[in-house]
């Protein structure tokens, strides 16, 4: 699949490729633009939301502009495996900072659920 | 796929050196800076040895007139710098900077590092750090003392040892020294992927590289950890933020609201995301090289080479996944014990796998108790002895008590301490005649390998009954007022102490020893104790600049074909094509 | 299509059992940038992660950065305006250094060197809007590392540190594509492939795609 010179596509795919993530970057502004999730109960979804625009992007970028489309499997293999280690530590801290943060509800006196932010006086008023 | 590929190390433009400066201290030879490497390392590896004599002196005798000079503060930064002096500078450094600097190249059949510009730069980085953390005894309040694994809030609250410069200097120096690393690491991974001679596939490298290449990439995936939590706590202490600090920790300081709301365990989790990998940074080096020792002076193959490999490669995977189990008292969170008790235990099963293929390795073999020999035996009963221990330190019910007693320090002594610098001892042994056409004195090796292997067994077996007792470590004054702890407490202290002068100074006898031969050792002759390996293949002995002349060996075997029978020798090179 | 990628995947032991070469067809430059980006992917991650744990273990209210990075347009605020703008200008830069990779395989030097100065700019744009963000965000919401009228102290910390590193890779990159851009005009790699476009490539296309990272979680989130 790879070329002995280098990588040769037609310019018309990056072009494609520019606008698509002109599009996606403009959807996730959206998330903000309208305010998706600020409705009780909503979060997952801007948070879903924001995931799956993130995740378009950056396959896009890697895939195409990274040229790792192109690239032997020996190659996309050895870059994509490694980072999965990070997961196990997303994963641990995002549930010790629960705990952290319940410590502290518990022994330290915070405030257990802070001031809600006030409530969203721009945009979005349609 | 049938085209045979051409190594690019073919055709690579060497730049010779011109003068001495460019020969012996700005040298593009891997070669060159490998030994740069090895005596910058075993210079700072000395004063780390000198600070762990001030340690001894005060813990085995504080009523001595010594021990009057040796005050809290001396005696806390002699810990701290002794810790990160032997791990990252010593230990790290000389094992890939130097074992790997050297065996890379040769032992692939390439004529340098990809990069030999990036190499020589990734030296003279390493240099700078090992200036600025050795600066850090210049500095106002002299280095930190807040202990190697710099923990938060204490490192940086004024109270300890170096709060303010000692801490800043060992901070700037780990980042120095993890951009040295970055760039010395690139080059390893690069030139053991991409620079291999004709034949010689990953499954046919030498177990060293295969321990290098491993650590190289624990390193490079770890050392970020170091680096952003480093980064972290000097934004803490210089501007103000407060990632580590939590409100209780500046009740006591002067600027009451300095600090507030941020986690110190959000920094020993980074700080042993990396440090459980280093600990590996170091074992996996070692492991490689000595399967390479055993088997070459057993005279045998080593026993099953593609479970060592995928060994190392578990290990290696495995190592990111446990770093927890140093936290089981730091307060985390309650079900983590269960999780990282659990992956522990796991990652005992590669590295018995390990163990067992050594001793099988060595059973019924032709075993020549060289030098080298010994210290890799001895680096296999030491590791035994300190792994075992980690199988207790690894289960939270049985950590609970013992852990910050001198069990742990054993443990880790044993197992990472002790160990790793067997190898490197061994290594030296094995490869200086390669590195200056010279062995080095048998006799004085001799009694230098009994004195430290043995001293070493007299320092840390007894530690373990002291962590039995309920010694804690890292306490100044351990013995002094209280009554708590058992007579035998303190004559063992004692006794570990003048152990530990003797073992201190034996290491002076394998310096001289590295001097001396280097003019008035034996001429050792292309390949002395008869190793299949490549690097024992080179033209010239010691090799030159470029390594293989002008054309690149091909490999047409793996690196063990030890007493093959109906063979001549008990040994056939790498490069001897196979029969028809 | 499908027969293919089953073919492509069979290569994965091939390559990796193979004498000389492990990234078959990969200049060593090449190699060795790939590597150096999963050393920063962890560098990067590790920053996020810890301002994740942050985040989550504060007992403060957090600000909402829709607000807090509004900018007035037309008399009316619109959230994560400048962001937006900044996220545009990125993603710009990032398709010319494709084209730039693009025509230095054609070997049309000009134009390589043409678009590699244009993604330089866009660059430098970008650090210029995150100076204008950090003045607006010191100066006028009076943000400081150690301390938020808005809430969290940390959000603060957080922010500078996170984009503080994300500015300084843009910055270095910045440098080193004139760099590059200056050398091959000065016809340093005629002899070559122009491979250092590609390598000068994927460290943008890197930088880019951490900032995408940072905009859904530190922006967006």
């Amino acid at each position: 699949m790879s070329s002995e010179v280098g990588q040769q596509h037609p310019l018309s795919l990056y072009f494609w490729i520019w606008g698509l993530l002109f599009a996606v970057s403009f959807c996730s502004y959206l998330i903000d633009f309208y305010q998706v999730g600020y409705e009780v109960g909503t979060m997952g979804l801007r948070w879903t939301l924001i995931l799956v625009f993130m995740f378009i992007k950056a396959g896009y970028i890697m895939a195409i502009f990274m040229h790792l489309k192109w690239e032997r499997w020996a190659l996309i293999y050895a870059l994509l495996l490694p980072p999965l280690v990070l997961l196990v530590l997303v994963y641990l801290m995002a549930t010790e900072a629960d705990y952290t943060w319940l410590t502290r509800v518990v022994y330290f006196g915070a405030e257990p659920y802070p001031e809600p932010d006030p409530p969203p006086t721009h945009a979005g008023q349609h | 796929m049938a085209q045979a590929e051409i190594p690019y190390q073919e055709a690579l433009p060497l730049h010779h050196p011109h003068s001495w400066i460019t020969k012996y201290w700005f040298s593009q030879d891997h070669k060159v800076i490998a030994v740069q490497y090895g005596i910058t390392a075993v210079t700072v590896g000395l004063v780390a040895l000198i600070l762990s004599q001030i340690m001894r002196i005060q813990i085995g005798f504080p009523e001595s007139w010594l021990a009057s000079f040796i005050t809290p503060d001396i005696y806390y930064q002699a810990v701290t710098m002794h810790g990160m002096i032997m791990i990252v500078y010593l230990l790290t450094a000389f094992l890939l900077g130097s074992f790997g600097n050297y065996l890379i190249p040769l032992m692939l059949g390439a004529r340098d590092m990809v990069f030999p510009f990036v190499n020589m730069i990734s030296y003279h980085v390493y240099l700078l750090s090992v200036v600025i953390l050795m600066a850090s005894y210049f500095v106002p309040g002299g280095p930190t003392g807040a202990g190697w694994t710099l923990y938060p809030p204490q490192a940086i609250l004024s109270g300890t040892p170096g709060a303010d410069w000692g801490i800043t200097t060992m901070l700037l120096s780990l980042a120095v020294f993890i951009v040295a690393f970055t760039m010395g690491g690139l080059n390893y991974i690069t030139t053991i992927l991409q620079a291999r001679t004709r034949g010689m596939t990953l499954m046919r490298m030498p177990l060293s590289v295969w321990g290098i290449f491993m650590a190289t990439v624990l390193g490079l995936l770890a050392f970020p950890a170091l680096f952003v939590s480093a980064v972290m706590m000097l934004l803490d202490q210089f501007v103000g933020t407060s990632f580590f600090m939590p409100a209780i920790a500046s009740a006591f300081e002067a600027d009451a609201d300095r600090y507030g709301g941020g986690s110190p365990l959000l920094f020993q989790h980074l700080f042993w995301f990396f440090g459980h990998p280093e600990v590996y940074i170091v074992a996996l080096p070692a492991f490689g090289v000595v399967s390479d020792l055993i088997s070459v002076h057993a005279r045998k193959n080593i026993f099953g080479y593609r479970m060592m490999v995928w060994a190392i490669v578990a290990i290696g995977v495995l190592s990111f996944i446990v770093w927890a189990h140093h936290m089981y008292v730091a307060g985390m969170h309650p079900y983590f014990g269960f999780f990282f008790a659990i992956t522990t235990l796991i990652i005992a099963v590669p590295t018995a796998i390990k163990v067992y293929n050594w001793a099988i390795t060595l059973w019924r073999a032709n075993i020549r108790f060289t030098v080298p020999m010994l210290f890799a035996i001895a680096f296999v009963i030491t590791f035994v002895v300190g792994g075992l221990t980690g199988l207790f330190l690894g289960n939270v019910i049985v950590d609970v008590p013992l852990s910050d007693t001198y069990f742990v320090v054993a443990h880790f002594h044993m197992v990472m301490g002790v160990a790793p610098i067997l190898v490197i001892f061994g290594g030296i042994y094995h490869w200086y005649p390669k590195i200056t056409g010279r062995l080095l004195n048998d006799t004085i090796g001799k009694v230098h390998f009994w004195i430290t292997f043995l001293g070493t067994y007299a320092i840390y077996f007894p530690m373990h009954y002291l962590g039995f007792v309920g010694v804690p470590r890292r306490y100044y004054d351990n013995l002094g007022e209280s009554t708590f702890y058992p007579e035998s407490a303190a004559i063992l202290n004692q006794g570990i102490s003048v152990t530990a002068f003797i073992v201190g100074l034996a290491q002076l006898l394998f310096v001289y020893n590295l001097v001396a031969s280097y003019w008035r050792g034996r001429e050792a002759g292309d390949n002395p104790w008869g190793a299949t390996s490549l690097e024992w293949r080179t033209p010239q002995t010691p090799p030159v600049h470029g390594n293989w002349g002008d054309k690149l060996p091909t490999v047409h075997r793996w690196a063990y074909d030890y007493s093959v029978p109906g063979e001549e020798r008990d040994f056939i090179p790498q490069d001897v094509p196979r029969k028809a | 299509m499908a027969q293919a990628a089953a073919a492509d995947y069979a290569t994965i032991v091939q390559d990796w059992s193979s004498d000389v070469t492990t990234f078959k067809g990969v200049p060593w430059g090449k190699a060795m940038m790939w590597i150096f980006l999963l050393s920063d992917t962890f560098i990067f991650s590790c920053f996020l992660i810890s301002y994740m744990t942050v985040r989550a273990t504060t007992a403060e209210p957090w600000p909402n950065p829709s607000e807090v990075f509004s900018l007035e347009f037309l008399g009316a605020p619109v959230p994560l305006l400048l962001i937006a703008i900044m996220t545009f200008d990125l993603i710009t830069s990032s398709g010319t250094m494709a084209l730039a990779v693009n025509y230095g395989y054609r070997r049309d030097k000009k134009k390589a060197v043409r678009f590699i100065l244009a993604t330089a700019f866009f660059g430098a744009v970008f650090v210029s809007m995150q100076a204008f963000e950090w003045y607006k965000l010191i100066v006028e919401e009076g943000v400081r590392p150690w301390e938020n009228p808005m809430g969290a102290a940390q959000f603060g910390a957080c922010f500078f540190m996170i984009t503080g590193f994300h500015g300084l890779h843009v910055s270095a990159g910045v440098v080193y594509l004139v760099i590059v851009a200056y050398l091959i005009k000065r016809g340093r790699y005629d002899n070559t492939n122009y491979e250092i476009v590609e390598i000068a490539g994927l460290y943008w296309h890197f930088v880019d795609l951490v900032w995408v990272f940072i905009f859904a979680f530190f922006y967006l989130w």
